[in-house]
This record gives structure tokens, C-alpha cells and sequence, in this order.
């Protein structure tokens, strides 16, 4: 029991990462990015290429990989959301999906189909307490995410930059007027979501291994934390992804292991039937 | 299909992905082509197609020697069964819990996984907690090297048989040889474990010219190349003729085995035990399908 728990909340921890991810980019100009479960594969192989590939030390491979990440979200942002700002959402987000089609192909292209291990930052021999085994890298996992959900929100809330992004995510227009630097607190919104998914790439690899294919489970799965946890929400993103990993987690062994995939969107529906604005959800009104 | 049937091949060399050939297979028959596959399902050969031939060993093969060999060489008789849920691995389950009805062993725990999932933890604690003596598992190698790791991280230490996968290369890549020691495989033969210079030479440009290593469709697809050859030029470019050649193959040698066709258009009955010896595969010995 114990060590499905810590299975369960490991697993979930990534799941919270991409929805982090996720939910940045959507709280800063509204649009779900589909993509993140593929920027958090490139993620993964960037840091395969400097740690595996070019031999460079895991913490350095680390450094690099988030600054390539911060450019790819930039890149990203001009690429897919600045030529349709102001079109349609669902033309955006249809396009987020044609991108994360077009990184998978290009990883299967660069670092062809075979699954690579990436070695996991820390070292060490597990922790083991009645039975059940941590690993270090576990440990790690949890650790990161509880860093990067403190110095998120206190980005938010204390920095003033962070106040720009939540003006900016009320009201654009309003935020441009008043003289806030719209377009720079966008690019920072999806360098951050961007550098995010590469951390969950980078804690990911260790343990499930890359491959070009690995987003498109994940990044649902990111999608389906935020609606469970309440879009939009980032501690609620973070319960959900927990939540989701512990119901995947006893589900496959109490259930059954043939519908491990089911579990996540059945959970899902039924979070919205019961709270349509999902468990952390604030009510909103819309002027009309 | 439909497009290569266009250009009117002399032979189709077709997927080593049984829904592929399921899909193909009454389009080429109607062609009167000769078709050559690798797909390992069972019933991939039992469709009634006088024109598909397969050069690949089956899971039909493995379902009954994985569990003979487990439970009369290796002396298990609890074992765990984990298979990639799609049309391979639950195949491959069915079969394999039959075999072990037939040699009168009850599996301690039958359990799969999504073919895109990554955390199997899960289903290996119940194997565990269901008392399994040893693990029977069927997959690809990327999540056999997951259901590996986890195993060892979760310090579950169990006697461990397979498919190929267990030895492919992609699997001993992403394993540190702790992880991979004594994990065995029956399966279609591998380049690896041959001290041949001829073979290792083969294998090294396969590795160069494609950036992945020989495995056992490798050896399986160029050899039925060569067979094609040898056909060919004896019979010429005659589509019955060829055919019929094919039903008719005894003993005819390719790289690592021979082959010898069957009723249904089998023409591989040789299959290889292997053993990880750290990362290193061993052949234990060739084990033939009854009656060959």
C-alpha cells in the first residue's frame, strides 16, 4: 500500500509539472497549449544530447536545457501564437496541435525512434522505511516540484513582473493600455511554460526513458490535471496531478491494469459532472 | 496495398506488424501474389491464404516454449505473466496461460500494461504480493526495459523469461548490467551472441549504414530476401512458381537458422534461449518447435 502511494504520488508529481506548464501559458493569454507534452520530450532529448551525447556533467546538461527551452517557448509564442493573435481559439490551439506533431517528427528525425535513459541527477542508494522503497530520484521528483510551485507563486504574487502577467491574463487590451509591456510578459509566459516541460522532461527520462512519442500521453495527461484540479489553478493543478497518480497508480492494482488510461478521463468526467468548474475551480462571471 | 498491387510486384515483402498483414492480407491473396511477412501473431498464418508465407518465428511458438521451458529447465512453477496489452502481447498472454494449464501450473498473477504506459509499478507490487516465483514477460523493448527498472528499483528479485526483447539491443542500452543480469529470452535468433566473423562483420554495417542494431526481424527479412534470390533463380519470374518454392522450402540454410515451410506457410522453426550475462547476451542453446 505504502509503496503504491509513493508510485502513485511520483507519477502524479510529473503529471502536476506539465499542467504547471500548461497552465501558465493559458493563465497569461487563454489558450491550452497542446504541445506541452512534446516540448517536454524535446526537454528530454536536449538534455540526452548534452549528458549522453556530448558527456557533459547531468547538472550542466541541466543549465542548458532550460535556457534552450526558454528560446524554444519565445520561438514557439512567434511561431504559433503571435500570426493567429486574435483569430479563433480553437485556431490556435488546432495549431498547438500541428506543432506538437511536427516536434515529434522532428525528434524522430534528429534522435531517431529508439528509447534513450537519461542519467537522473542525483545519486544515491533508495530510502527504505517499512517496507517501502524511495528512490532517490523519487525524492528528487518531489522535491522539484514543491521548489518550482513556491517560487512560481512567489513570482506571482511578489514580483512585479509576476503582477504584470496576472494584469496582463485579466484583461490584454486593458493591460496594453495602461502601459504594461504586453508582448515581453507573453514571451515570458511561454519561455517559463517551455523551461517547465523541460524540467518534466528531464525528471521524466530517468525513469520512463525518451522517445520522440512520449509527449502525447503526457501532455494529456497535463490537460486533464488542470481540468480536474480547476483550470487555471496552480496548487489545484498540483492536487490533481497527485490525485490522478494515485487513482492510476491503485486503480491498476486493485482494478484492473488493462484500463490504467481509462482511469484518468473517467475521473475526469466525473469530477465535472460533480464540480463543472473541477475541484479548485473559481466561480466566474462574464460581462455581457 | 492497393498502390504497390498497381505496379504489379513480383513478390511483396510485407510488416512485421500483424494488424498490418490482417489488414493486407485478402487484397494480395485476390492478387495471386506471393507475400512474405514477419508478423509474429499466430493466426497471421492460419487465414487461409495460400500466398502468405512468414519468415519470422511466431508468438504461438513462444506462448508454448517460454512456459515449458520456465517450469521443466528453470523449475518455476508460480510465475507472475505481464504482457503489452495490443493484439501482440494479449495474444501472446492467452497462449502462454494456456501452455501453462496444459503443464497443470496456475499463474500467481496475470496482469498487462497500455502500450503507452510508463509507470508499471503497480502491477509488478501485485505480481510481488501474489507470491510469484518468477515473471513470464511479453513486450516491446522500451517498456520491457520500464517493467525491468522498475522491477529493480522496487527491489523485486525475480526470475525473469521473455521475448526477444528481454536481449534486444535497445533494451541492454538503457539497462545497467545489474538490472539486465540473468534475464532470459526465447525468441527468433540474434546476430549478437554469434562468434561468426562473417556475422559480426553483417551486424557492424547494419549497426553503421541504419544507426540501429541487428535484431531478429534483421536477420529474418534478410534472409528472406536471399531465400527470394535462391527462388528466383531457379524458377524465374513466375508468380505460381515462386509460390510454390516457397511451400516448398526444406532445410534451406539462412544466417543464423533453417527453414523449412509448413502447411500454413510457417518456414522458421528454430528459436534461441538466451541469458543476459550482465549486458551481455548468451545463447543458451536452439530450441525447435515439436515435430521439427
Amino acid at each position: 500500500m505504502g509503496q503504491l502511494v509513493v508510485n502513485g504520488l511520483a507519477l502524479g508529481s510529473i503529471y502536476a509539472l506539465v499542467a504547471l506548464g500548461l497552465l501558465l501559458i493559458f493563465n497569461t493569454v487563454q489558450i491550452v497549449n497542446f504541445a506541452q507534452g512534446q516540448l517536454l520530450m524535446l526537454g528530454a532529448f536536449i538534455g540526452i544530447s548534452c549528458a549522453v551525447t556530448h558527456e557533459l556533467p547531468v547538472a550542466m546538461a541541466w543549465a542548458i536545457t532550460m535556457v534552450a527551452m526558454a528560446l524554444v517557448g519565445i520561438v514557439f509564442m512567434v511561431l504559433v501564437y503571435f500570426p493567429l493573435r486574435g483569430r479563433p481559439a480553437f485556431l490556435v490551439i488546432l495549431t498547438t496541435i500541428a506543432m506538437g506533431i511536427v516536434l515529434e517528427n522532428l525528434a524522430l528525425i534528429v534522435w531517431g525512434p529508439l528509447p534513450v535513459s537519461l542519467p537522473s541527477p542525483v545519486r544515491g542508494p533508495p530510502v527504505r522505511f517499512a517496507g517501502v522503497v524511495v528512490s532517490m530520484h523519487q525524492i528528487f521528483i518531489f522535491a522539484t516540484l514543491a521548489v518550482i510551485l513556491l517560487l512560481q507563486f512567489l513570482f506571482l504574487t511578489k514580483t512585479r513582473f509576476g503582477i504584470l502577467m496576472q494584469a496582463t491574463a485579466q484583461d490584454l487590451h486593458t493591460a496594453r493600455l495602461v502601459g504594461i509591456p504586453v508582448n515581453r510578459t507573453i514571451a515570458v509566459a511561454f519561455a517559463f511554460g517551455a523551461v517547465l516541460s523541460g524540467i518534466a522532461g528531464l525528471l521524466v527520462a530517468p525513469i520512463f526513458l525518451a522517445e520522440p512519442t512520449m509527449g502525447g500521453s503526457l501532455g494529456l495527461k497535463g490537460f486533464v490535471v488542470s481540468v480536474i484540479g480547476g483550470f487555471g489553478n496552480l496548487p489545484g493543478a498540483v492536487i490533481g496531478g497527485l490525485f490522478l497518480g494515485l487513482i492510476e497508480t491503485f486503480g491498476a492494482r486493485y482494478i484492473s491494469s488493462n484500463f490504467r488510461d481509462a482511469y484518468a478521463f473517467i475521473v475526469m468526467i466525473a469530477v465535472l459532472v460533480a464540480w463543472p468548474r473541477g475541484l479548485f475551480g473559481e466561480k466566474s462571471s462574464e460581462k455581457v | 496495398m492497393n498502390r504497390i498491387l498497381e505496379g504489379k510486384p513480383l513478390v511483396i515483402l510485407g510488416s512485421m506488424i500483424s494488424p498490418h498483414v490482417f489488414a493486407q492480407t485478402e487484397v494480395v491473396t485476390k492478387s495471386e501474389t506471393p507475400f512474405l511477412v514477419g508478423a509474429t501473431n499466430a493466426k497471421v498464418t492460419m487465414q487461409g491464404s495460400k500466398w502468405l508465407f512468414r519468415t519470422h518465428v511466431h508468438d504461438g511458438q513462444l506462448a508454448e516454449l517460454i512456459p515449458e521451458y520456465l517450469v521443466k529447465t528453470l523449475g518455476k512453477t508460480r510465475p507472475g505473466i505481464m504482457a503489452v496489452a495490443d493484439d501482440y502481447g494479449l495474444g501472446a498472454s492467452k497462449g502462454i496461460q494456456a501452455a501453462l494449464a496444459k503443464l497443470k501450473v496456475s499463474p500467481a498473477a496475470v496482469a498487462s500494461y497500455a502500450p503507452s504506459d510508463k509507470d508499471m509499478s503497480a502491477q509488478l507490487l501485485e505480481i510481488k504480493d501474489k507470491d510469484a516465483d518468477s515473471l513470464i514477460l511479453f513486450g516491446r523493448p522500451a517498456d520491457v526495459t520500464l517493467v525491468i527498472k522498475q522491477m529493480n528499483d522496487l527491489g523485486i528479485k525475480l526470475t525473469t523469461i521473455g521475448n526477444a526483447s528481454i536481449v534486444a539491443q535497445t533494451t541492454l542500452n538503457n539497462l545497467s548490467a545489474a538490472e539486465a543480469d540473468g534475464g532470459y529470452a526465447i525468441g527468433g535468433m540474434i546476430p549478437q551472441t554469434s562468434t561468426d566473423a562473417k556475422i559480426m562483420d553483417w551486424s557492424k554495417r547494419v549497426q553503421d549504414k541504419y544507426k540501429v542494431p541487428a535484431d531478429n526481424f534483421t536477420v529474418s527479412y534478410y534472409d528472406t530476401v536471399y531465400l527470394l534470390k535462391s527462388i528466383i533463380e531457379k524458377v524465374g519470374c513466375d508468380k505460381p512458381a515462386i509460390r510454390d518454392a516457397l511451400a516448398a522450402t526444406k532445410d534451406w540454410k539462412g544466417m543464423l537458422i533453417s527453414y523449412q515451410a509448413d502447411g500454413q506457410g510457417d518456414l522458421a522453426h528454430t528459436l534461441g534461449i538466451y541469458r543476459n550475462k550482465g549486458k551481455t547476451p548468451e545463447l543458451t542453446g536452439p530450441i525447435k518447435e515439436s515435430g521439427y
